[in-house]
């Protein structure tokens, strides 16, 4: 029995993200688990031709470092959550515009989902686990990877393909991700896009909610942060929730917020803004949870009350789901 | 941390005070405002500068490049005006931009080149160049820089602008990425570029006014707005430009959409290492020709 259990631990601790060691041997499947040989396999996820447009030069390669040769500053939104490798691809069909596969290996689910979270503009087009179709841009997250596939000029012929190159690549990920837990803490109702957004660093924090040019809130790549916008009739508030690996850098991240941000509160953790709305700050255990643009200090103060029950219903379960993901994350 | 931290409360501080003045929160710190004079910049438009998507009308250019240039130097005849800014004896860069969605058009590094030629600089002397300008011995060498670029919103920095064109002097650009590109204006001092620069050009014929996806872009955000802006201060260009993408924004997505990030590099050009003026205060803005649309 021993045994037994000694081996379940593990296939789990071996298999990253749970997918298990032998799997790798059917199919052409992409391991989970990703060797240096599977990751250089990342070409394996796309097909040569897709509806009349051929795979053309030789597929690209960056890494963290040189991801500036590519797509310029935008590398250091994929830095920022902490990507291992970008394989690109480009299609070319005589009389049609080009299509560029950019396949990224985020070397966690909750990564590629964080990095899908990114940019939510455009419809939903049932393809991976989530998914956005805008302006020539189909964008998807599955397992770990996150894919972008885009046609240089939108017509009703790169839209098709785009399409049938991004099944393609989906089902050639077999297995689906977990989302990051600290998602599910925020409320769905009213929010203003499909989900909220995922991150890690205040770089990201302020691309979709400028707070601060300092990092006030101590976030780095360990902090796990989650960002929703929601709707209020014409207006909108915002729920940012923060997840420290400490509870101590939680607690130092709350006083440098109030400190910073509401030097004139009048009540601890409240503060009416200079547009008339108000903001609020909460901190429980390794969280925070800052509410802006609130309408009214009643408001403010209710969402807080709700979310931070939330945090602590879970938090058993949280703290198991935090051990699980720690330990799924060894190589 | 800086002696006076920055938040969104500031912005929102000022915002409340004035319309439009939300953008230049970012300015708080300044203090050269009051001492400046007005920088003259000039927006010029013209209903026939396309002749088809993204595709310049290379007379159109001429003309338009011409007019702006005369009338920012207060001259009648181009040339003259031209030869204000070079003298034969120097060696001039014009620094492009190749991005490929929408580079710098190449009527327009061809309009630049011949009224630099029309004012005496030798061809052997003029060169054209983007990433290769720290190899290329023109650049290496110029006593003048022209700098020309189309304008677009940018994933970083909020705005490529004229302060973010010479980012191909450096050798890492991304030293140059903290708190989404703030103090890009360092690289005019750090590599000598300030005194050099003569023009700045920023291209408004088809900007780039929202960008989606790893590379930023795609068709269905570019609109013809048809204009140059042209100046000499490239704060008080690239200002004038972020103020025209702010308000396509608004008009396009019904609401006030700000650039994601904010284009603060714009800004803090001025009030944290005045390299310009981004107040349009201190603006003297001139428009000339179609004025549909003009949005400013």
């Amino acid at each position: 029995m021993k045994k037994l259990l000694l081996l379940v631990l593990f296939i789990l601790i071996s298999g990253e993200k749970g997918t298990l060691p032998f799997f790798g041997f059917f199919g052409g499947e992409l391991m989970a688990n990703g060797s240096k040989e599977d990751k250089d396999n990342l070409a394996n996820l796309l097909p040569s031709e897709i509806n009349g447009w051929r795979a053309e030069g030789k597929d690209e390669i960056y890494d963290s470092e040189t991801i500036f040769d590519y797509i310029d500053g935008a590398g250091e939104v994929y830095r920022s959550y902490n990507f291992k490798k970008l394989l690109a691809r480009r299609y070319t069909r005589k009389g049609q515009s080009d299509l560029v596969a950019d396949l990224f290996d985020m070397d966690s689910s909750s990564d590629a989902f964080g990095v899908f979270t990114h940019d939510l503009e455009g419809e939903e087009a049932g393809i991976g686990q989530d998914s956005t179709y805008k302006g020539g841009l189909l964008s998807f997250w599955k397992d770990r990877f996150f894919v972008s596939l885009y046609a240089e000029q939108e017509t009703k012929e790169t839209q098709d393909a785009l399409f049938a190159l991004g099944r393609v690549v989906a089902s050639c990920i077999k297995r689906e991700g977990e989302k990051p837990g600290i998602v599910s803490l925020l409320p769905t109702e009213n929010l203003a896009e499909k989900t909220a957004h995922y991150f890690h660093n205040h770089m990201i924090l302020n691309y979709h909610f400028y707070v601060s040019e300092e990092n006030i809130l101590f976030l780095d790549q360990q902090t796990e942060a989650v960002l929703g916008i929601y709707k209020l009739g014409k207006e909108k508030f915002y729920l940012l929730l923060i997840r420290y690996p400490e509870a101590e850098k939680a607690s130092r991240a709350f006083g440098s917020f109030s400190k910073s941000y509401m030097p004139d509160a009048k009540e601890p953790g409240l503060v009416q803004t200079e547009d008339l709305k108000w903001t609020g700050i909460r901190l429980r255990k390794n969280f925070l949870l800052i509410i802006f643009n609130a309408p009214s200090d009643s408001f403010a103060k209710e969402t807080m009350d709700k979310i931070e029950k939330r945090i602590g219903y879970n938090k058993d379960n949280l703290n198991l789901s935090l051990l699980f993901e720690k330990t799924r994350s060894k190589k | 941390m800086t002696e006076k931290l920055i938040t969104r409360r500031d912005f929102l501080r000022v915002a409340s005070m004035a319309p439009f003045a939300g953008a230049f929160a970012f300015g708080l710190k300044g203090t050269r405002l009051d001492k400046a004079e007005k920088a003259r910049v000039i927006l010029i438009r013209d209903e026939n500068a396309l002749v088809s998507f993204k595709r310049p009308n290379p007379d159109v250019m001429q003309t338009m490049l011409d007019e702006a240039v005369a009338t920012l130097l207060d001259e009648k005849d181009p040339v003259q005006a031209w030869k204000k800014l070079v003298k034969p004896s120097d060696v001039v860069g014009i620094k492009s931009n190749i991005w490929w969605p929408i580079p710098t058009p190449k009527e327009v590094e061809q309009a630049i080149k011949r009224r630099l030629m029309d004012a005496g600089v030798p061809e052997e002397k003029i060169g054209i160049d983007d990433q290769g300008v720290r190899r290329n011995p023109i650049f290496q060498n110029a006593t003048v820089l022209i700098n020309a670029r189309p304008a677009r919103t940018h994933h970083w920095s909020g705005m490529g602008t004229c302060i973010k064109n010479y980012i191909m002097f450096v050798p890492r650009a991304w030293d140059y990425h903290g708190d989404s590109c703030a103090d890009l204006a360092t690289i005019w001092k750090d590599y000598n570029l300030k005194e050099k620069t003569k023009l700045n050009i920023l291209v408004m014929l088809n900007p780039l006014f929202h960008g989606i996806g790893p590379h930023h872009y795609s068709d269905r955000y570019v609109w013809e707005y048809k204009g140059l802006i042209v100046g000499q201060d490239p704060v008080a260009v690239d200002s004038t430009g972020v103020r025209i993408l702010q308000a396509i924004r608004r008009q396009h997505f019904g609401e006030d959409r700000p650039l994601q990030p904010p284009a603060k590099h714009i800004f803090l050009a001025d009030t944290r290492h005045g390299l310009g003026v981004s107040d349009p205060s201190r603006i003297e803005l001139v428009k000339l020709g179609w004025k549909q649309g003009i949005l400013i």
